[in-house]
C-alpha cells in the first residue's frame, strides 16, 4: 500500500500530512486535523453536512478522495472567522433560530456563504436552489433561507449590522424572538457531538449484523477475529454479566442478540480496534451458524394462531393492547341516520435525524463505566445499563452528548450497552459510529398502523358513536411501543366530544425492524384517520368540513374520552384561524365547481422550477428576432 | 468502505495509459468519483477493495474547450458545474444549463464530470439526452500493442450499448467530446424524481430549437427523451415533423405523441408515456422562450388524459 503525502493549505495554514490512499478529504478534516465541523450526515453526497470549499468551490467532502485536495487550498466552517468571532452568515444564523439541532448547520452555513459569494444578490428561489444540496430534519427551512437572506441584505448594506442583535424582551419571553445560546457554537462548527469526540487510546467499533430476520444462532466463533492485529476485543452476548434486556417499557431486547436474532440488522458481535477499517476486516472474520425460523412480518398473522412466536414471554405475540369504553356504543349506533366505515394504513417512517447514532464509552479512574451518547433517556438507560453490567448505579454514568437531532429515535439503548462492554472488556474509550445506511437499518422507525373506523352520526352531523380499532406493527422488539398504543388509543379521537365509544389499539411483534418513538407518539397514525373520516362524513351528509368539526368539537368544560375535564379548549379558535389562513371557501365538498377560489395566492407554494439563477439569461446572445 | 492500495494522480494522458495498462486487474480510472464512493456502501457494492485508482482529473490534455467549424470540443475533465458558469460553453450548448441544473445539486456539480456520466451509461443519465440531441462524438484514447496511442471518435448512439455498458475498450479512456456548434438556439431540459435535487431521474428530455428570424417558423428542431428504455431516444421522426412548419400549439401537441410506442422501459411505462408527452411539449415550448420567442399563449392547462 503506497501512502498518500498530501500538501493543503487549510484555513489558511500550510498542513502536511501521509495518509492511507483511500482517505476521503473528510477524513483527512475530522481525523488528521480534528476538524470536526466538517460532519458527516450519510457519506453518500446527499445531505451536505459535510461541505467545504476546494480552491473555492464548495464540495462535498464524502465524495472527494483526499488525494485530489493536494496542493489545494481548502476553507472548512471552522476558518469562515477569526475565533471567537462569527460572519455576518453565521451571525444571521444565530438571529433567526436556523439552528436546531445544529447537525446540519455547518453544512447549510457553507453553502449559504457559497449562495452569496456566487451572487451576492441572490433572490429567494436562487437562494433555496444554491442551497439544494443540503438537508435539514428540524427547521422545515424557513428559518434557514430567512438567515439567509437577513445577511445577504446586511452584507449589501441594506440593512444595519443591528439586526444581528437580540430583540429587546418586551414584558414576557413568551412571544418575543429570543437567540438560542448554544447557536454561536452550532453556526461556527465548534459543537461537538459524540462522533466528533476522541480519547487519547481510543478504540474504533463496528458491528456484526444478522442478515436473517428469524434465526437460531447455533455458534458464534470470534477466535479469527480476536487474533488479528490491532483487535483489542470481540464482544457477544456471552460478555453480559449481569441481568441483559433493555427497553422503553418491557425489557425484552438484549444488549446483542442471545440465542436468536429476530430482525435484520440486529446486532450479533462487536469488535473494537486501532481503526475502523480493522475492525471491518476482523467482523469479516467472524463466523455465526444460524439455523434460519419461520419469519412474521405482517401485524395481521402475528395474532393467528400458529404464527411463529419472537419472545417466549408473549404467546400471542401482543406487545400491549388499550382499550377504552365508553357510554353504550350499541345503543350509539343505533340512534344513527348514517354508519360510515373505512380502514386507513399508515406506513414506516424513518426519522433520519442528520446525526447518525454515535458514542463514546470508557472506565474510569473510580471504576465509573461511562457513556457519552446523544441518549434522549439518559437516567432511564443508567438504571438499565447498571442491571445489564452488574454495577451498583453509582458505578454507572451517562453523559448526554449534543442531540443531533432525535424526534424519538435516539430513546432506545441500541447501543450504549455493547459501548459499555468493549470498554469494560478492552480498559480502552471505545468510539462507535453508525453510517446512515446502519442508522436506517438498525433502529426504530414510526409504528405502522391498520386502522378500522366505524363511526355513526346524525343527518345534521352529530357524531353518535364510534368504534375505533388500530393494529400496529411493533416488530421484533418491544422498545417505545406500550406507550405509542396508550398515547394512540388517548388521541385517537382527536378533540372530539364523542359519546359512546370502543377504542382498542394493539401493537404486535413481528420480524420487521423495531418500531418505536417518533413525534406524536402514536397520535398521527390514528388523528391521521379520525380527520380523513370526518372529511368523508362531511361529504355524504352534505356538509362544510369545518362546520361538521364545530359540531362535534370539545368545548370548555368537556370531559375527554380517559374521563379528564379540561378547563379551557381551543379547538374551536384553532379552526378559526385555521379557516381564514387557509381562505377556506365555504361549502360542503362537490358544490364548488370546477375552478376553486382558495387555491393559489398568497402564501402557496408555486410548482417547483429550477434555474432561478439564469432566469436573466446565461449570458448568451438572444436570437434576434425582426 | 472503498479501499484501494494505490491512489494515481497522473499528468499526462501518455501516463494515464501506461499505469492503465501495468495496474493489476481490477483496478479502475476515477474522474469525479462522485458515484465511486456512494457505489461502495452497504446496500450497493458493499466494502470494495480496489488495486488501485487512476485519477485523470490533472490531465491538461483532457481539460479545456475549443469551438470551430461548427463543432464544440470540450475536454473530458469538463464538470457538470462548467455549462453553466463558463459563458463560452453556455452560448454553444445553449442546453447544458438547463440540464446542469438538475444533475444532483451545486457541489456534486463541481466535481462530476459529463464524460463520467456518459461513461456510467445510465438509462436515466441526466447528460446523454442532450449530448445524443447535439450530435456529440465521444473521443477515445489508448494504447495499441505496439505502444502507439491510437485514438478514435464515436457517434454517442453507438458508444452507449445498454445500462452500464458502452464501447469503451479495456485500458481504453474518454479524452473529449464534441458537440454541434448550437450557438444561437433555444435550449430546455425537463427532468422527473422523486425530488428536485439529487434524485435520479424516472424521464428526462431535452430540446434546442431554432426559429427562422420572424420567430415563427421551427428551422431546427433538436429532441432527446431518456429515462425511457436501455439508451436514451433521439426523436428524428418529430424533429422532421416540426422542421420548416409554423409554430404553433397543436404542432406542439401533435409531436408530443411521437414517443407514444418507444417507450421501453421494464416499469411504470403507462406513467413514463403520460409524463414523456408533458416533457416533448414542454421542452419544445420552454426551448422557443429561451430563444426568446415564447408561444403567445403559454399553455398551463392539464391535460384530461393523464
Amino acid at each position: 500500500m503506497s501512502d498518500l503525502a498530501l500538501e493543503m493549505t487549510v484555513n489558511g495554514r500550510r498542513v502536511k500530512r501521509t495518509v492511507p490512499p483511500h482517505q476521503r478529504l473528510i477524513d483527512v478534516l475530522r481525523d488528521d486535523l480534528n476538524l470536526t465541523g466538517t460532519k458527516e450526515g450519510c457519506g453518500a453526497g446527499e445531505c451536505g453536512t459535510c461541505s467545504v470549499f476546494v480552491d473555492g468551490k464548495l464540495v462535498k467532502s464524502c465524495l472527494m478522495p483526499a488525494a485530489k485536495a493536494n496542493g489545494a487550498r481548502i476553507e472548512t466552517i471552522e476558518g469562515l472567522a477569526a475565533p471567537g468571532d462569527l460572519t455576518p452568515v453565521q451571525k444571521a444564523f444565530h438571529k433567526t433560530g436556523a439552528s436546531q439541532c445544529g447537525y446540519c448547520i455547518p453544512g447549510m452555513v457553507m453553502a449559504a456563504t457559497a449562495a452569496l459569494r456566487a451572487n451576492p444578490e441572490a433572490d429567494l428561489e436562487e437562494i433555496k436552489e444554491r442551497m439544494g444540496g443540503n438537508i435539514c430534519r428540524c427547521t422545515g427551512y424557513t428559518k434557514i433561507i430567512e438567515a439567509v437572506e437577513l445577511a445577504r441584505d446586511v452584507i449589501a448594506g441594506r440593512i444595519s449590522a443591528d439586526a444581528f442583535a437580540e430583540d429587546a424582551a418586551v414584558g414576557s419571553f413568551i412571544g418575543s424572538n429570543v437567540r438560542r445560546l448554544d447557536a454561536p457554537s452550532k453556526v461556527a462548527g465548534r459543537l461537538r457531538y459524540a462522533g466528533d469526540m476522541v480519547m487519547p487510546g481510543m478504540l474504533h467499533m463496528q458491528v456484526l449484523r444478522s442478515p436473517h430476520a428469524h434465526a437460531r444462532i447455533v455458534s458464534i466463533d470470534t477466535s479469527a477475529a480476536e487474533v488479528l492485529e490491532g483487535v483489542a476485543c470481540v464482544i457477544t452476548a456471552a460478555d453480559v454479566p449481569g441481568k441483559d434486556g433493555f427497553g422503553v417499557f418491557v425489557h425484552d431486547q438484549p444488549v446483542m442478540a442471545r440465542g436468536k436474532v429476530r430482525y435484520v440488522g440486529e446486532a450479533v458481535a462487536a469488535v473494537a480496534a486501532e481503526d475502523v477499517l480493522t475492525a471491518r476486516r476482523a467482523l469479516a472474520q467472524i463466523r455465526v451458524v444460524y439455523e434460519e425460523l419461520p419469519a412474521l412480518f405482517d401485524a395481521g398473522e402475528a395474532r393467528k394462531p400458529g404464527a411463529p412466536v419472537l419472545h417466549d414471554y408473549a404467546p400471542d405475540n401482543v406487545v400491549k393492547h388499550i382499550p377504552i369504553r365508553k357510554g353504550d356504543v350499541d345503543r350509539g349506533f343505533a340512534e344513527a341516520d348514517i354508519i360510515i366505515e373505512q380502514t386507513y394504513q399508515t406506513q414506516q417512517v424513518e426519522h433520519a435525524y442528520l446525526e447518525p447514532e454515535a458514542g463514546l464509552a470508557y472506565v474510569d479512574h473510580d471504576d465509573v463505566v461511562t457513556v457519552i451518547s446523544p441518549s434522549q433517556n439518559i437516567t432511564h438507560h443508567r438504571h438499565m445499563l447498571a442491571k445489564i453490567i452488574d454495577r451498583p448505579i453509582n458505578k454507572v454514568r451517562f453523559i448526554m452528548s449534543p442531540v443531533g437531532g432525535g424526534f424519538g429515535g435516539k430513546e432506545d439503548m441500541i447501543y450504549q450497552g455493547m459501548l459499555a462492554l468493549a470498554a469494560m472488556k478492552s480498559g480502552r474509550p471505545v468510539r462507535l459510529v453508525f453510517t446512515r445506511e446502519e442508522s436506517i437499518i438498525v433502529t426504530a422507525k414510526r409504528h405502522p398502523a391498520d386502522i378500522t373506523y366505524r363511526m355513526g352520526l346524525k343527518k345534521d352531523g352529530r357524531i353518535t358513536a364510534i368504534s375505533f380499532s388500530l393494529l400496529s406493527d411493533g416488530g421484533a422488539y418491544g422498545l417505545s411501543t406500550e406507550g405509542v398504543m396508550r398515547k394512540s388509543a388517548i388521541l385517537s379521537l382527536g378533540p372530539y366530544d364523542i359519546p359512546n365509544l370502543t377504542i382498542d389499539t394493539v401493537g404486535v411483534y413481528t420480524n420487521n425492524t423495531p418500531s418505536g418513538a417518533f413525534r406524536t407518539f402514536g397520535a398521527m397514525q390514528s388523528q391521521f384517520a379520525t380527520e380523513c373520516h370526518l372529511d368523508i362524513a362531511a361529504e355524504r351528509l352534505g356538509l362544510d368540513a369545518f362546520e361538521i368539526r364545530r359540531i362535534n368539537m370539545m368545548r370548555d368544560g368537556a370531559s375527554t374520552h380517559t374521563q379528564q375535564v379540561l378547563g379551557s379548549v381551543s379547538i374551536g379558535r384553532v379552526l378559526d384561524v385555521a379557516e381564514q389562513a387557509s381562505r377556506w371557501e365555504h361549502g360542503p365538498v362537490g358544490m364548488r365547481g370546477p375552478q376553486r377560489s382558495d387555491l393559489g395566492g398568497d402564501d402557496t407554494r408555486a410548482p417547483c422550477t429550477l434555474g432561478a439563477r439564469f432566469r436573466d439569461g446565461v449570458g448568451k446572445t438572444r436570437q434576434e428576432v425582426a | 468502505m472503498l479501499t484501494t492500495d494505490a491512489y494515481h494522480m497522473p499528468a499526462t494522458l501518455d501516463e494515464a495509459l501506461t499505469l492503465l495498462a501495468t495496474a493489476p486487474a481490477g483496478s479502475r480510472l476515477v474522474a469525479g468519483a462522485t458515484d465511486l464512493l456512494p457505489w461502495a456502501r452497504e446496500g450497493r457494492a458493499g466494502d470494495v477493495h480496489l488495486p488501485a485508482l487512476i485519477d485523470v482529473t490533472r490531465i491538461d490534455e483532457m481539460s479545456g474547450v475549443s469551438i470551430a467549424n461548427g463543432r464544440v470540443r470540450f475536454g473530458a475533465n469538463t464538470v457538470y458545474q462548467a455549462f453553466m458558469t463558463e459563458p463560452a460553453l453556455a452560448r454553444a450548448l445553449p442546453v447544458m444549463p438547463h440540464c446542469a441544473i438538475w444533475f444532483a445539486d451545486d457541489q456534486i456539480r463541481e466535481q462530476a464530470t459529463l464524460a463520467g456520466n456518459v461513461v456510467n451509461a445510465s438509462p436515466a443519465a441526466d447528460g446523454t439526452p442532450p449530448l445524443v440531441a447535439m450530435n456529440a462524438v465521444i473521443e477515445c484514447a489508448r494504447r495499441d500493442a505496439t505502444g502507439t496511442i491510437v485514438r478514435r471518435a464515436v457517434p454517442i448512439a453507438e458508444f452507449l450499448l445498454g445500462p452500464g455498458r458502452t464501447m469503451l475498450a479495456d485500458g481504453e479512456i474518454v479524452t473529449a467530446i464534441t458537440c454541434d456548434d448550437m450557438t444561437g438556439y433555444g435550449g430546455a431540459f425537463e427532468k422527473v424524481g422523486q425530488r428536485r435535487s439529487l434524485v435520479i431521474a424516472v424521464v428526462n428530455a431535452a430540446a434546442l430549437v431554432r426559429t427562422d428570424r420572424t420567430g415563427t417558423r421551427f428551422e431546427d428542431v433538436r429532441l432527446a427523451i431518456g429515462g425511457i428504455g436501455p439508451v436514451p431516444l433521439r426523436l428524428a421522426e418529430a424533429e422532421a415533423m416540426l422542421r420548416g412548419q409554423p409554430v404553433s400549439a397543436e404542432l406542439i401537441a401533435r409531436a408530443s405523441r411521437f414517443a407514444d410506442d418507444r417507450i421501453a422501459s421494464r416499469s411504470r411505462r403507462e406513467y413514463r408515456r403520460t409524463v414523456t408527452r408533458g416533457f416533448i411539449a414542454a421542452v419544445l415550448e420552454n426551448a422557443l422562450a429561451d430563444c426568446g420567442v415564447p408561444l403567445p399563449a403559454a399553455r398551463h392547462t392539464e391535460t384530461a388524459d393523464v
